[in-house]
């Protein structure tokens, strides 16, 4: 199987965790993941803030190239990146008028050389060929959570962990359609598919505090410090979560939430691609364990690797 | 009907109404009564400030009898208004009423346009059109059709009961049919009712009693309507008998059945909060006093498997071998009450949906608070029945929300939340009540003085916002909401959450329904003939609507309703003979095919093929007249009663020539 992935800025730079963990776990369910030429920054959340159409010239022009090398579905794992290209394609989907402004602008940038300031390459429109699917999303519908139990090589024996779902994966509910964002079954399944157990708690959906990160560090103190209070005091052993923002509030803050909350003591916060590829078979080595601050190793050790399917 | 000679021409009068200044203020009245004048077949025109006012109709009754006119064309309002006022004046001066002919010149013209000239010349196309068809009306008489007098009720909650019994105490013969095995629908649930507080089941048993001895009234119970055939003043129906597998002129109500049953179900009268056998009485007080079994829920309706019932059972009532069967009736009018539910909790799950035993809906409250209730009107909370010391009650939960749920307001969820917080106070008076709500709308008599009664004596705490999320936190609900009177976030902890939940359509009768070709609005309620003049009756005659499937409403507005849509059926039965509009669409025999294409067409099933003379017929009293089946007919042969193809193309001659 051949998907196109967009990994995003930040698993470039800062949380490249996540990205080698994505990319290992994929290598052995056989999926070759092709990175879209020349791809460029989603724009983050500025493309969605404002009504100004060329913030989404950006993610558009990567869904372009994805159906110029061919493909119909474009994977990410970042929540902020998947929101912004599924919102941006759903945009110009559902807006004529935006769709042929934003092919406007990208017909001009692609076609003209800089230099010769003459049109050189063909241009044929994009109107939203591409499906963005959320990595989750992408292993419950196309690769199915039969093949991820037959491939498992480690047994997790249970481990109780927390999904974590952020605040962008599931709202808005009629652009991002991805499941019932008051009940969602997407990660849970997922989790329970690789062995562990999926730790119910209400606290799933509820925002980590997100950019406050910068503006009111207090404020996403205090948020993670309820997300991770809840899951622990529901059972959870760690919490999974799919967005680098939402890790980077919850691991690298955690000496300042047990600071401000004493009577929280640590719990690891770990990327749902690491689970699935430790479940797989891949080394402790190669999952980017060293970015986390909590540390996280004592997961991958304490269930021993024993082969549970040949 | 007369056929009048097409060739004698007809002395026409035209009357032009100015309205005031809704059709004059942009159409030159004065001039298409001028222009008009020496039009071919006009024998009289003139304008006058308001046709339909006293002096205006009899400007034109006199005109008629003076002018010896036999056509005549008001140029006014849309026919839906005034039609019938002309027709009437038209009788008077001794004029057939289908010899009137309504020109819209003010929602088809002077309402929409406003360039004054070309208005004008709108109003004298328009005019001249319906010249050219006047001239070609015929005379026609009004179809007579008898009464049986006999009407069917369809729900057997407070606002069928009350329609039920008026129609039978105007002293006509009444149908009731209920499809649960007791009346008293939902009413009957309930514990106290605002603003008073008197006792819901000592107000209703007494009407259910009345009902159920009431010599003119036939109670089917447990029953079903299948089907309704014919027509208003002439309605066959089917109705489904469920069997209740006990006999109920037997059935003693020893209970020595339901004490050996073995098959324990959620009790649907105490909404799920406790337990009944398979063989059980809804209630106490159930009408018929009788046990019903249930088979969905018996082991098999079958002695070898288990059989208990049948043999403790010494009037020998029980009987397996009960079938469904049909009973048939006459009837004349029917009224529609089949009620409500409420939404789901599986609707809300930012509110917990059905994961927190103790997030309720407010019926399930009412049966929390209710003596004959689960704890026997001690306030418990169902996870573990301790008694709750701090509740938060959610006002509008599923209304009043465009994004998610329903855009509509579910009218009783202030006033009984209002009642339940009151109530709670008074039952656990060191417990505290907290509602969130949007608005408190306690438009009622004595409803607002209620409300205040609940904030001031019994101090509860009212928080004008909504919840965003409620969930559990150990043993605790914890209710995440805003304050928007302060703009800060709230957070309460709380023992029980009651949701005042939105009211829906009823979801089991949405078939019924559709096969009787009863309108409903957006939402499924039941539509009314208008909103506000006909608020009782449906477009489909001799059907009458009644009590909250028309939409959310109070008890006292249930009863209202139901007693005018018992004093419609009144009306119609009053009547010797029914007439019907005479611009039915006939079948001309000899160009009639057989095609059936105006069969399918027909929305009122008022066409059939004869198969003896391979040609349509026609039942006109089920003819509303719409005139689809004459736009469809390929051969011409269905022609409608003064709007033939004929005048059509006359009309479209007279607009289109300058």
């Amino acid at each position: 199987m051949r998907v196109h992935y967009y990994p995003g800025c930040t698993l470039k730079q800062k949380t490249t965790a996540l990205d080698i963990s994505t990319r290992e776990a994929m290598k052995r369910l056989d999926i070759d993941l092709i990175e879209p030429e020349g791809w460029t920054c989603c724009g983050a959340e500025y493309p969605l803030t404002e009504e100004k159409i060329v913030g989404l010239a950006a993610p558009i022009r990567v869904l372009r190239q994805v159906r110029e090398e061919g493909g119909d579905v474009l994977v990410t794992t970042c929540s902020f990146c998947f929101a912004v290209l599924k919102r941006a394609d759903k945009a110009i989907k559902d807006d004529p008028l935006k769709r042929k402004r934003i092919n406007a602008y990208l017909r001009d940038d692609i076609q003209i050389d800089p230099l010769t300031k003459e049109r050189t390459t063909d241009f044929e429109d994009y109107n939203g060929e591409v499906k963005v699917l959320h990595l989750l999303e992408y292993l419950r519908d196309r690769v199915g959570y039969p093949k991820i139990r037959e491939r498992i090589k480690r047994d997790l024996k249970g481990l109780a962990v927390a999904p974590y779902y952020g605040c962008r994966v599931l709202r808005p509910q009629k652009e991002m359609a991805v499941d019932e964002p008051d009940s969602p079954r997407l990660f849970e399944e997922f989790l329970e598919a690789v062995g562990c157990a999926a730790v119910d708690y209400p606290f799933k959906q509820e925002c980590c505090g997100s950019y406050l990160s910068v503006s009111l560090p207090a404020a996403a103190t205090e948020a993670s410090y309820r997300i991770l209070r809840s899951a622990g005091m529901n059972g959870a052993k760690a919490v999974a979560v799919t967005c680098p923002l939402c890790f980077y509030n919850m691991d690298h803050r955690q000496e300042a939430i047990k600071e401000t909350f004493l009577d929280f003591s640590g719990l690891p916060v770990v990327f749902f691609t690491q689970i699935l590829a430790w479940a797989l078979g891949v080394d402790k080595s190669v999952l980017g364990l060293g970015e986390h601050l909590v540390p996280a190793d004592g997961l991958f050790s304490e269930t021993p690797a024993t082969e549970v399917r040949t | 009907m007369t056929a009048k000679a097409k060739n004698k021409e007809k002395r026409i009068g035209l009357f032009v109404c100015h309205c005031g200044v809704n059709i004059a203020g942009v159409v030159d009245v004065e001039k298409v009564a001028q222009v008009l004048k020496d039009y071919p077949g006009v024998t009289f025109s003139t304008d006058y400030v308001y046709m339909c006012s006293d002096p205006g109709q009899q400007m034109i009754i006199d005109t008629i009898k003076e002018k010896h006119l036999d056509g005549i064309i008001v140029a006014a309002c849309s026919p839906t208004l005034h039609e019938k006022t002309f027709q009437e004046a038209a009788r008077l001066a001794g004029l057939n009423p289908y010899q009137i002919e309504i020109a819209n010149i003010r929602e088809q013209d002077s309402w929409v346009h406003t360039d004054k000239e070309k208005a004008t010349k709108k109003a004298v196309k328009i005019v001249k059109a319906h010249v050219a068809k006047a001239r070609q009306n015929e005379n026609l008489d009004p179809i007579k059709v008898d009464v049986t007098r006999r009407a069917l009720v369809i729900g057997g909650g407070v606002s069928g009961l009350q329609a039920a019994m008026d129609i039978a105490d105007h002293g006509y013969e009444v149908i009731l049919v209920e499809k649960n095995p007791s009346i008293g629908g939902k009413m009957i649930q309930l514990s106290e009712t605002f603003p008073t507080l008197d006792c819901s089941q000592c107000i209703l048993t007494p009407k259910m009693v009345e009902v159920s001895r009431h010599p003119r009234i036939k109670l089917l119970t447990y029953h079903e309507v299948d089907s309704i055939s014919g027509f208003i003043g002439n309605f066959k129906v089917r109705i489904k008998k469920k069997p209740r597998y006990v006999d109920e002129t037997l059935c003693n109500l020893c209970n020595e059945c339901e004490k050996v049953c073995p098959q324990v179900v959620p009790d649907e009268f105490n909404m799920g909060l406790s337990f009944r056998k398979a063989i059980y009485m809804p209630f106490p007080q159930a009408i018929p006093g009788t046990f019903t079994l249930d088979a969905e829920h018996c082991l098999g309706l079958n002695p070898v498997r288990c059989g208990k019932c049948k043999d403790v059972c010494e009037k020998k009532a029980i009987d397996y071998d009960m079938k469904e069967t049909i009973v048939e009736e006459e009837v004349g009018a029917v009224v529609v009450a089949t009620g409500y539910d409420l939404y789901t909790m599986q609707a809300l799950g930012e509110y917990g949906g059905e994961k927190y035993e103790d997030v309720v809906n407010g019926l399930e409250f009412e049966r929390i608070l209710s003596a004959s209730g689960p704890t026997g009107g001690t306030i418990r909370r169902p996870s573990d029945g301790k008694i709750p010391k701090s509740v938060v009650f959610v006002q509008c939960s599923g209304s009043r929300d465009t994004e998610k749920h329903n855009p509509y307001c579910s009218k009783i969820c202030c006033m009984y939340t209002a009642k339940h917080a009151m109530m709670y106070r008074h039952r656990v008076p060191d417990g505290q009540a907290t509602v969130f709500y949007i608005d408190v709308r306690t438009g009622g008599k004595s409803f607002d003085e209620f409300y205040m009664r609940t904030v001031e004596e019994d101090k509860v705490l009212y928080i004008r916002g909504k919840v965003s999320k409620i969930f559990k936190e150990g043993d605790k609900l914890i209710v995440w909401g805003v304050d928007t009177l302060t703009g800060k976030k709230v957070e309460v902890e709380a023992d029980m959450v009651v949701l005042a939940m939105a009211m829906v359509k009823a979801d089991g009768v949405q078939d019924l329904l559709k096969k009787l070709k009863i309108a409903t609005d957006i939402h499924g309620f039941l539509a009314e003939a208008h909103p506000k003049l006909r608020p009782v009756e449906s477009l489909n005659a001799g059907f009458y609507l009644a009590g909250c499937a028309l939409g959310p409403k109070d008890i006292p507005e249930t009863v209202a309703q139901a007693s005018a849509a018992a004093a419609k059926v009144g009306d119609l039965f009053a009547q010797k003979e029914l007439l019907h509009e005479p611009t039915v669409v006939p079948v001309n025999d000899e160009l009639c095919s057989g095609c059936g294409i105006c069969i399918t067409m027909c929305p009122y099933s008022a066409r059939s093929l004869d198969p003896a003379r391979g040609v349509v017929v026609v039942n006109e009293i089920l003819c509303e007249g719409c005139g689809a089946c004459a736009a469809a007919c390929p051969s011409g042969a269905a022609q409608q009663r003064n709007q033939t193809d004929n005048q059509i193309f006359s009309m479209l001659r007279a607009m289109l020539r300058e």
